[in-house]
């Protein structure tokens, strides 16, 4: 249906699919707050935890250090973070991680634990089709 | 006439307390060696023997022992070359797994964990805490706490082995000053 100023409204939404469709990434991209904890007792994996979220306000900063996981559609972070798990762990640990570590030796008898955090850090998430670009906020 | 005799008298007067003043400051003597002679009748040169007897005033003075100046200390992280640190880690995978695989990965986040702890003993230290009880003249109670807290970044895995249960991972860090703040 033509307009009363010829084919303005067709031009205008053809340009502004076309301007979707250059920025996609930049529409999919999202800021998520992750942070993971695990747990070692006795030289044993006690407990292993990783929370994510979206973040509720906009984060500051700049991303650095990205990460890119190979991944089929999915827009649930944490279950491609889980589907990905070396990957990610292995990212955290050039990101850093801290380590809290207590022992105890009582009459000789030794028992220690040691715990890995990634205190809750903001990343930007980047979806696309086929990979999900990931990288911590600085 | 009367006028200049009047001055020439009170210059000698000044010059003469001038040089009483002179004389109360006793220079100090030199030191003086004696010849004694121990057995009372020394024919020989060997068997005298020389005392020496050094002026205290010279005593005080050469026994003015400069305090040793404090050595230019090595840095443990030198400006050029930055320090690599290398450690093992171990861990053990729990008794109810699934599969190998399962039990590989729960061991290896172990070992990392203890690798973690390693570098953040040797860089940042550890706190000791120790407490014996002692009743009796006999220890009842021996108790040693160690704990480490520190943040460790960039630290990267090298090697990874899995054997008979006991999985070790050989990470590095790399140490520069210029990370440090100054």
């Amino acid at each position: 249906m033509r307009s009363r100023d010829g084919n303005h409204s067709f031009t205008l939404s053809i340009s502004s699919i076309i301007f979707a469709l250059l920025y996609s990434s930049a529409l999919f991209a999202d800021e998520y707050i992750i942070s993971y904890r695990y747990s070692v007792k006795n030289a044993t994996l006690y407990n292993e935890t990783l929370y994510v979220s979206k973040a509720m306000k906009k984060c500051k900063g700049t991303p650095y250090n990205s990460l890119i996981l190979d991944v089929t559609k999915s827009e649930n972070l944490k279950e491609i973070l889980l589907n990905n798990q070396d990957e990610f762990i292995t990212f955290l640990y050039k990101i850093g991680l801290h380590v809290e570590h207590h022992e105890e030796t009582l009459n000789g008898v030794n028992d220690s634990s040691t715990i890995l955090t990634l205190p809750s850090k903001c990343f930007k998430v980047d979806f696309n089709d086929n990979f999900v670009k990931i990288a911590p906020l600085k | 006439m009367k006028y200049s005799l009047v001055l020439v008298t009170l210059l000698s007067v000044a010059s003469f307390a001038a040089n009483s003043d002179a004389s109360k400051q006793v220079a100090p003597e030199p030191s003086t060696i004696t010849v004694v002679c121990p057995t009372g009748s020394c024919t020989k040169p060997s068997e005298v023997q020389k005392v020496e007897v050094i002026n205290p005033v010279e005593i005080a003075k050469t026994k003015e022992v400069e305090p040793p100046k404090p050595k230019p200390q090595d840095d443990v992280l030198s400006t050029k070359e930055p320090l690599l640190i290398s450690v093992v880690g171990q861990g053990v995978a729990p008794v109810n797994t699934s599969s190998p695989a399962q039990a590989y990965a729960l061991a290896k986040r172990a070992a990392v964990a203890d690798a973690y702890r390693l570098i953040a003993e040797k860089v940042k230290g550890v706190r000791i805490d120790g407490q014996d009880l002692i009743k009796n003249m006999m220890v009842k109670r021996s108790t040693v706490r160690t704990s480490v807290q520190a943040m460790v970044r960039n630290a990267n895995i090298v090697e990874t082995t899995f054997k008979e249960g006991l999985c070790e991972v050989e990470m590095e860090i790399t140490l520069s000053r210029s990370q440090f703040p100054q």
